[in-house]
């Protein structure tokens, strides 16, 4: 049994950021696609942006979670959402345009199967795990789709499994070389899974503020997006990796100012190279 | 025979790698105050105790170094494949892994302190500018030394593991030895120096951290100073030892009982660790145990 410790007050409700956060990076993710329609792959970038979106909306969803009073959950409950959200999002890749659906879908079943045996089985006894749960599947599916479609072009199967080879000036398809062969969705895990709890983890405390752990949500779904457009180079056409560059750089820059500016607003004072003040009672 | 000499050579070669990293990786992590420690440097201003320590919470050891070194192993391998030659792709995937983790760094400490402006902690922007650069060396140390582990196993051993999956297997268990064994002088012992020694932290001592210095008030290079000189180096045998007994069997005894030689060997290993493990816990506690009455005065 636990009880609520903290609530949030004031700012956007929790409901408001997850439909915003689900409808946002599906619709992105869904923008990838022109890249097929197009046949080019300058479009992969909204991958990118459509973790971002989803990587908002989780970091919301662990402060939802935890504000039961599960203070050393909070770096576990991003490797649970990827590792429920890998599931759908692999098994979802076979469908075809379908795919984002399918694995929002799957996410959620995951999720509330897992929600149901934390709280009946292993008797948590948390009202909202079971909603945080499948929350937390549905992101982890999007945010892993989300960077399958921005470094390799598409969220299909066939694209995630095929890269090419240039060997002395031919262009050879290849498994060694793709998303999936090359496990660069064990990079991708980690740098969704770190930059989803970070966040709340960051900022918990008695004077937390809601705009400025979003801010920071977005600043850490930006700065994955900078390392994931490196790893896009080899797999889609350097342009468009520079392109994917290019706008993850620019929304780092912005978010990172603005997480700072945030933070110089909450912070009790901000001193350089001053000594610890003295505290009335010492 | 020709390639179990130059296996070994090889195993040599990562268990050193290896012990450098786990040495770098333990001295990163303590001048950040991450992992255990970490609960204290946070608890502290809400007792009362503001400080100047750096409080660098970025989710535990082993989640955050398996992000930086499969994120390294990820961007180097993205190199390679673009035809880049290995050491100038791992320098370049060590480099912005490391940048990663100097962001990560100044948003969690920005974040903690100024999520406890109730209790009156201030940020010091010196502590983040001088206490940043010299995590993000250590992390690069660590990462590079890493990374070339794992291309080491990948490329020279024919390891079936792709780079990035090798650097997320490789980063957490970095993290956990570092986190295990280096931690405790950082936390049981730096932190506490003012508490009599062995006695643990009584519940009346939690957030009383060593905040003041032999010479003005306590930062998180001195942390590092003291922690790399023991901390760091158990750690690194801690991950040298990990690395190059793994390898060792698995070069050696594959071939034998189609590869159930190297698992049978492997237990073994366990076991012999676990017999030592208890022997030296016995030893520790007799010569060091808990405080019992004091036997005699020596003089008087």
């Amino acid at each position: 049994m636990t009880v609520k410790v903290e609530k949030i007050e004031g700012g956007i409700p929790h409901n408001t950021i997850m439909v915003a956060g689900l409808i946002a990076s599906v619709v992105l993710v869904y923008l990838t696609y022109a890249n097929v329609l197009t046949g080019t792959q300058y479009f992969a970038f909204f991958g990118g942006l459509a973790t971002v979106a989803a990587l908002v909306w989780g970091s919301h969803t662990i402060k939802h979670l935890c504000s039961y009073g599960i203070g050393t959950g909070v770096p576990s409950a991003g490797m649970m959402a990827f590792g429920s959200g890998v599931i759908a999002m692999l098994f979802a890749t076979k469908y075809g345009i379908a795919a984002p659906i399918v694995a929002v879908i799957l996410a959620a079943v995951v999720g509330a199967i897992l929600g149901y045996v934390a709280n009946n089985v292993l008797n948590m006894k948390i009202p909202v795990m079971i909603v945080s749960l499948v929350e937390m599947a549905v992101i982890g599916a999007l945010v892993l789709m989300g960077y399958a479609a921005m470094m390799s072009g598409s969220f299909e199967l066939s694209a995630l499994t095929t890269g090419s080879v240039s060997i002395l000036g031919l262009s050879l398809p290849s498994y060694q070389a793709s998303f999936l062969g090359g496990a660069l969705i064990a990079t991708a895990f980690m740098l969704g899974g770190i930059a989803i709890q970070h966040p709340f983890n960051a900022c918990l405390g008695p004077s937390w503020t809601q705009d400025r752990m979003l801010y920071l949500a977005a600043e850490c779904g930006f700065l994955s997006m900078i390392a994931a457009a490196i790893m896009s180079m080899p797999l889609i056409s350097m342009g468009a990796a520079l392109v994917s560059l290019f706008v993850a750089v620019i929304g780092w820059y912005y978010t990172y100012a603005k997480y700072i500016e945030l933070s110089k607003r909450d912070a009790f004072s901000w001193l350089d190279s001053k000594p610890i003040p003295e505290v009335e009672g010492q | 025979m020709e390639s179990i000499v130059f296996g070994i050579g090889i195993t040599a070669l990562a268990g050193a790698l290896a012990t450098v990293a786990g040495a770098a990786e333990n001295t990163e992590s303590d001048i950040g105050s991450q992992g255990d420690p970490n609960s204290q440097v946070q608890l502290a201003p809400q007792m009362g105790y503001l400080h100047r320590i750096f409080n660098k919470a970025i989710a535990g050891e082993p989640p955050a170094w398996g992000l930086w070194i499969a994120l390294g192993a990820g961007i180097a391998w993205a190199f390679m494949a673009m035809q880049v030659n290995p050491i100038l792709a791992i320098v370049l995937g060590a480099a912005l892994a490391t940048f990663v983790q100097g962001v990560y760094a100044t948003t969690a400490y920005l974040g903690r302190t100024a999520s406890l402006a109730k209790f009156g902690q201030p940020v010091f922007v010196d502590v983040l500018k001088s206490m940043t650069t010299v995590t993000m060396a250590h992390a690069f140390v660590a990462i590079f030394a890493t990374v070339t582990v794992c291309h080491l196993m990948n490329a020279a051993l024919g390891h079936p593991f792709p780079l990035p999956l090798l650097g997320l297997v490789w980063g957490i268990a970095l993290g956990a030895a570092g986190s295990a064994t280096g931690n405790p002088f950082y936390g049981k012992e730096r932190q506490y120096q003012n508490q009599k020694y062995g006695a643990g932290v009584p519940i009346a001592a939690s957030g009383n951290i060593v905040r003041y210095a032999e010479a003005g008030e306590r930062n998180s290079l001195d942390n590092g100073w003291f922690s790399a000189r023991l901390g760091g180096p158990a750690s690194g045998v801690c991950f040298g030892l990990i690395v190059f007994l793994e390898l060792w069997r698995t070069v050696l005894f594959e071939h034998i009982a189609a590869g159930w030689g190297a698992i049978i060997i492997g237990i073994i290993i366990i076991l012999v660790f676990m017999v030592i493990d208890r022997y030296i816990e016995v030893w520790a506690r007799k010569n060091y145990g808990p405080y019992g009455k004091p036997a005699e005065e020596a003089s008087s």
